[in-house]
């Protein structure tokens, strides 16, 4: 599903966030992307969601070269992956609905579907009885759960989450993380970055490891 | 179509719709982001407002000149029909020679009026009008021709025919000078046409700064709106997606500061009426001020759009697309 061939990354300036990583995501797998802040963990995300471009290798979605991906065809290939933030990316001044409805409205959907699948994203995260809430009106758990049922809604192949549970505590973490488990089992790819040791210990998933910038462990969590 | 995933259907397609739904939908989108645009500027009332005043104003200024052009242009038309020759006679010219000469002329197909004024008469005149009375009591001999006004028929009024007319009129024996006024015609006809440049220059000068304006305010809207654009980035919203609400934006301010600019030269006509009566009923002459007609609208609407949208779309073209998430 992701693939990554001897990819380096130089921001301008010198500064060298990946180097030569090479690992491969198979679909319908759920992993984890470990490392300290500044190993590289970010920008290999953007990688992923073409925010950034790699200076040397490949970065493959589905078998598809992404360096062949034009300027305007972004926004298309945004469409297949579903991305969850840390700072959940949420229109304050939008309704949960409206939120969670942006997708399928760029995407044109019909008003009638857009409502049958807003409500549907948000009976999965469990906040059906919030749709006409503003985000300022909820928990951070919740907040990051509305940032959860954008990603889905358009029922992406690929899911990518930048530390989901950044600002929450274990129990909530836990949560989350069994809310991805759930579309994980639905056929969907997972890929999970976080610095969150503690969550990973506790579950058997593969887990990446990078250290300044290089790809060092790549196994099962109970292996280390 | 998905680019990464084949048979992934994205958006309409998934819901298996005609191509009449999905071009319906398409519109029903581009109506709700027009009413979402118009919806904003009402949120932001004062601010709108003003922008809508600038340009109503900006418009309104090379719109009032032009129809005051179009006006001079129609009562200088009006003028020029009317041109009469006048025909001074040689001073020693029988009574009986000019009144051979009046049945001659009048007899032509290209003249519609004549009128003969004794030198005495005109001696009168002179003496009423000019204020030199007592100094004219001393001469001894009446020192005005005889003249003959002649007014070319309508056929024959246009400059060049009276030209021809004054040319035959010349070759009378009894002539001496024959004189048509139509150089303060030609000269009005000049200053006309700086006029209509200036106007143009005006107008066009006005319109670039609408532009700018337009172009000014879209880049605050879309600065403003950072942040949403960067989250619609992010779920995959195209930058033309984006745009189309500023688009609606620019063509909303044309619009509105088009009606503005029609309202305030209505009213200004309308104001300056009962003045432009008094000066035509001095000059004894039926006049009416030629005022914004339906094309006239039109071509005022349909420019202030215009605008609306080049400001709108130099900015977003500039300002959307350079906001990257990152």
């Amino acid at each position: 599903m992701i693939k990554f061939q001897q990819v380096s990354k130089t921001y301008p300036g010198g500064q060298q966030a990946l180097r030569k990583v090479d690992f491969h995501v198979e679909p319908g797998e759920m992993a984890f992307l470990t490392g300290h802040s500044g190993a590289g963990k970010s920008t290999l995300l953007k990688l992923i969601s073409l925010m950034e471009r790699p200076t040397v290798g490949q970065v493959l979605i589905n078998g598809h070269d992404l360096n062949t991906i034009s300027r305007r065809q972004i926004a298309y290939i945004r469409r297949d992956i579903g991305m969850i933030f840390q700072s959940h990316q949420l229109l304050m001044d939008k309704s949960v609905f409206d939120n969670v409805a942006l997708p399928l409205i760029i995407e044109g959907y019909s008003h009638k579907e857009t409502t049958k699948r807003v409500h549907a994203a948000l009976e999965m995260v469990g906040l059906r009885d919030k749709a006409k809430n503003l985000p300022i009106m909820l928990s951070g758990g919740e907040q990051q759960r509305v940032g959860i049922a954008r990603a889905v809604v358009n029922k992406p192949p690929l899911l990518l989450a930048d530390e989901p549970t950044g600002n929450l505590d274990p129990k909530l973490s836990m949560e989350i993380i069994r809310l991805f488990e759930d579309f994980n089992q639905a056929g969907v790819s997972v890929f999970i970055a976080t610095h969150d040791l503690g969550l990973i210990a506790r579950m058997k998933y593969r887990t990446l490891t990078l250290k300044n910038g290089q790809m060092i462990t790549d196994g099962l969590s109970q292996d280390f | 179509m998905s680019l990464l995933f084949k048979g992934r259907a994205q958006g309409a397609q998934l819901s298996q719709v005609s191509i009449i739904q999905r071009i319906q939908m398409f519109f029903l989108s581009h109506v709700r982001q027009a009413l979402g645009s118009l919806g904003e500027m009402w949120r932001s009332g004062a601010a709108s407002l003003m922008t809508i005043g600038v340009l109503g104003l900006s418009i309104t200024l090379p719109s009032t000149l032009y129809i005051l052009v179009k006006n001079i242009e129609q009562v200088s038309s009006g003028w020029d029909q009317a041109s009469e020759i006048s025909l001074f006679l040689k001073a020693e010219t029988s009574k009986q020679h000019i009144d051979q000469l009046l049945t001659r002329i009048n007899s032509w197909p290209e003249v519609s009026k004549v009128t003969y004024i004794p030198a005495d008469d005109a001696l009168n005149e002179f003496k009423a009008l000019s204020g030199f009375g007592d100094a004219i009591a001393y001469l001894d001999k009446n020192p005005l021709p005889p003249v003959v006004l002649v007014a070319p028929s309508e056929k024959h009024a246009g400059p060049v025919a009276a030209r021809l007319l004054l040319d035959k009129l010349r070759k009378e024996r009894e002539v001496d000078i024959g004189k048509l006024d139509l150089e303060w015609l030609q000269r009005l006809d000049a200053l006309l046409t700086v006029a209509k440049e200036l106007v143009t220059i005006i107008a066009l000068l006005l319109f670039l700064a609408v532009v700018l304006i337009i172009g000014n305010t879209i880049r605050l809207n879309i600065l403003s709106k950072k942040d949403e654009i960067l989250v619609m980035k992010l779920v995959g919203a195209t930058d033309a997606f984006i745009q189309r609400p500023f688009m609606y934006t620019g063509f909303w301010y044309g619009l509105l500061g088009g009606l503005l600019a029609w309202f305030t030269v209505v009213s200004l006509l309308w104001w300056m009426s009962a003045s432009v009566e008094a000066v035509s009923a001095l000059y004894q002459k039926q006049f009416n001020i030629a005022g914004v007609d339906f094309s006239t609208l039109l071509i005022m609407l349909s420019t202030s759009v215009l605008l609306g949208l080049v400001g709108s779309m130099i900015s977003v073209k500039r300002h959307v697309s350079a906001i990257e998430p990152k």
